[in-house]
């Protein structure tokens, strides 16, 4: 059964979400501050004055908080977010300061415009808010960004990380046995045949077969694999299969020259070449004929292909795991850049078309 | 008395030239009235020349050896060759049949053949173990199901200019009908096939693909999410695409029990 998870739409956040208990006593804390430092002045009885600076201090959270989520949603290209919540603190801090002014003397605002002393304390509370506001608002839209920039290094690492866990996987997966043993033993066993009867051609197929075996062996500290390896290794083992079924096999290989220092990953080519002689010739009574080809398009991508007459491939066959394990090898090189396409060749075969960047993303 | 003759199948010529070589040392009066290269040839040969002995290797194109044993059907001494086909070597040896393992060694083949010797001089029905049968069956049905490819689609076809394309069926994001043609959708772009969705809902895998429409069929790996709407019905949000795929009322079950 599908295991899909049903994540919910996610509502739009609570206004009360940025007003967490964090800020809450920061705003206190700095209330109460502005309220000691302020004092001196103020013929107010503390308590009252507190109350007043808390009040203005709690109401200013309020507006840094809801124009950031409104900055969230829109802002002008002019003006960043964090920059337009600054002015939003800044403009309301006078209104503020004039509304807890008149809520502390009961909304009467001929009592308050007839004393002198309260405007002036209204006045300091106001220049004082403007002052501390800017000041903290500027702190903690700094504070955010940079808490925002840390998440997204965050990200990046973990992103980073798993790439490179997935070249470590398809590494550790070239690293385990790639020779069949019954291609060795097989192979073994006409070597040997050449050698009991003298043939003249028994050292140069050991020569290929040490080539393969060599380039073929799990290999820790890999330099760097260029196409030049790897066509030296594709050749070695069709000569191999073509000293074991002479009269079913046939091949070309035809790349530029001028590509073999080009870096490609190990075993790309030989994992297709291996996959048209088991599924493609082998099983054929008649054999066939398989091309390698390789030339550098004008925009400077890698165009690779192993081509052969073999049966071809049954719609039900499952992706082999070499198959499966060079896709993710080609991903670890080069990132989401390459591409592997197969195609029916007439009236059979197969055909595996790499196009692969020019620059590995390694 | 004639002297005894024998058949050599197999498909690498050196390895085939080896044994008729080794054999004419070990064993100077038989003689090798035929060579195969396939299964296929090797019955056909036993057919016309009917010869006492039949050398085959199990791993051959077209016919494989147990099945060429198999059309042999005890008319013959039969053994086989084998280079690491280990479950092979094992139900020989389970079996009692004769195998030689490549590369062939004298001594061996030597064994070997002083037992053939012995059961043709006696008259001895090829094979007497009745077990033979049995084991080729299952070495057989082996083979087979090695060799066959599973029961659910891999692979899709779709034409493209003068070719076919195999498009690999785990990298699909979701298939829809298009008028006559259906649309798939995949990682590689996109292609127009003329299967339709009820065909394919048959021959995909039902473990990761899933008919959610009378439309469209999705790969369940890629929906991201799954969203309600009104009247029963709900939305596919798929994997790093804005498209979104309709869930019809009776296909909403496949939803529900998460």
């Amino acid at each position: 059964m599908p295991s899909t998870s049903l994540p919910e739409e996610s509502p739009p956040r609570p206004l009360l979400v940025g007003f967490n208990l964090r800020n809450v006593t920061v705003a206190l804390v700095l209330g109460l501050l502005a309220a000691l430092l302020i004092h001196p002045m103020f013929i107010t009885p503390f308590p009252l004055l507190l109350a007043r600076v808390l009040g203005v201090a709690l109401l200013l959270l309020l507006v840094y908080v809801a124009a950031g989520r409104w900055a969230d949603r829109w802002h002008p290209d002019w003006l960043p977010g964090g920059a337009l919540q600054v002015l939003a603190v800044a403009l309301s801090a006078p209104l503020v300061t004039l509304v807890v002014s008149l809520l502390a003397v009961g909304g009467d605002v001929s009592k308050f415009l007839d004393t002198p002393a309260r405007m002036l304390g209204a006045t300091i509370i106001a220049i004082a808010s403007i002052l501390l506001g800017l000041l903290i608002s500027a702190l903690a839209v700094l504070r955010e960004r940079d808490a925002h920039a840390r998440a997204q290094a965050l990200q990046f690492a973990l992103e980073r990380s798993t790439l490179e866990r997935q070249a470590l996987d398809a590494r550790l997966s070239l690293l385990q046995a790639q020779i069949e043993p019954h291609f060795l033993f097989n192979t073994l066993a006409n070597v040997q045949a050449l050698v009991e009867e003298r043939s003249p051609r028994a050292p140069a197929v050991l020569k290929s077969l040490i080539g393969y075996l060599r380039a073929a062996m799990p290999r820790l500290h890999d330099g760097a694999p260029t196409l030049g390896n790897e066509l030296a290794l594709v050749r070695a083992y069709l000569e191999l299969m073509q000293m074991r079924m002479p009269d079913r096999l046939c091949f070309g290989i035809d790349v530029d020259p001028a590509l073999t220092a080009t870096p490609l990953p190990a075993m790309t080519l030989l994992t297709l070449v291996e996959n048209a002689v088991r599924h493609g010739i082998d099983p054929s009574e008649e054999g066939g004929r398989i091309d390698v080809g390789g030339v550098r398009a004008g925009d400077g991508t890698l165009h690779l292909w192993v081509s052969d007459t073999g049966v071809g491939m049954s719609p039900q066959a499952p992706q082999g795991t070499g198959l499966t394990n060079l896709r993710s090898r080609l991903q670890a090189f080069f990132g989401q850049g390459a591409d592997l396409q197969l195609s029916e060749r007439l009236p059979h075969g197969l055909r595996v078309d790499l196009t692969l960047p020019r620059e590995g993303a390694a | 008395m004639s002297p005894p003759t024998a058949i050599v199948a197999d498909d690498e010529p050196l390895l085939r030239e080896r044994l008729v070589g080794q054999l004419a040392r070990v064993w100077p009066e038989l003689q090798i009235v035929a060579q195969a290269r396939n299964g296929r040839e090797a019955l056909e040969a036993f057919d016309e020349l009917q010869p006492a002995v039949v050398f085959l290797d199990v791993h051959m194109p077209g016919l494989n050896g147990i099945e060429a044993a198999r059309g042999i059907a005890r008319r013959a001494q039969v053994v086989f060759v084998t280079a690491y086909e280990q479950y092979a070597v094992q139900a020989f040896e389970q079996g009692a049949i004769d195998y030689l393992v490549k590369p062939v060694d004298v001594a061996r083949l030597t064994d070997t053949v002083q037992r053939l010797q012995g059961r043709l001089a006696g008259g001895a029905p090829p094979d007497a173990g009745s077990a033979l049968d049995g084991v080729l069956d299952r070495l057989a049905a082996e083979l087979r199901r090695r060799g066959t490819p599973g029961t659910w689609l891999h692979w899709i076809k779709a034409s493209s200019g003068a070719s076919v394309k195999l498009i690999p069926v785990d990298q699909v994001v979701y298939l829809k009908s298009d008028e006559k043609y259906t649309l798939v959708v995949w990682s590689g772009g996109e292609a127009l096939i003329r299967k339709t969705i009820r065909e394919l809902a048959d021959e995909l895998d039902p473990d990761v693909f899933a008919q959610v429409h009378r439309s469209a069929i999705v790969n369940l790996r890629q929906v991201a999410q799954v969203v309600r709407g009104a009247n029963e019905t709900a939305e596919l949000h798929l994997r790093d695409r804005t498209e979104r795929l309709p869930v019809s009322r009776s296909f909403l079950h496949l939803f529900k029990q998460m």
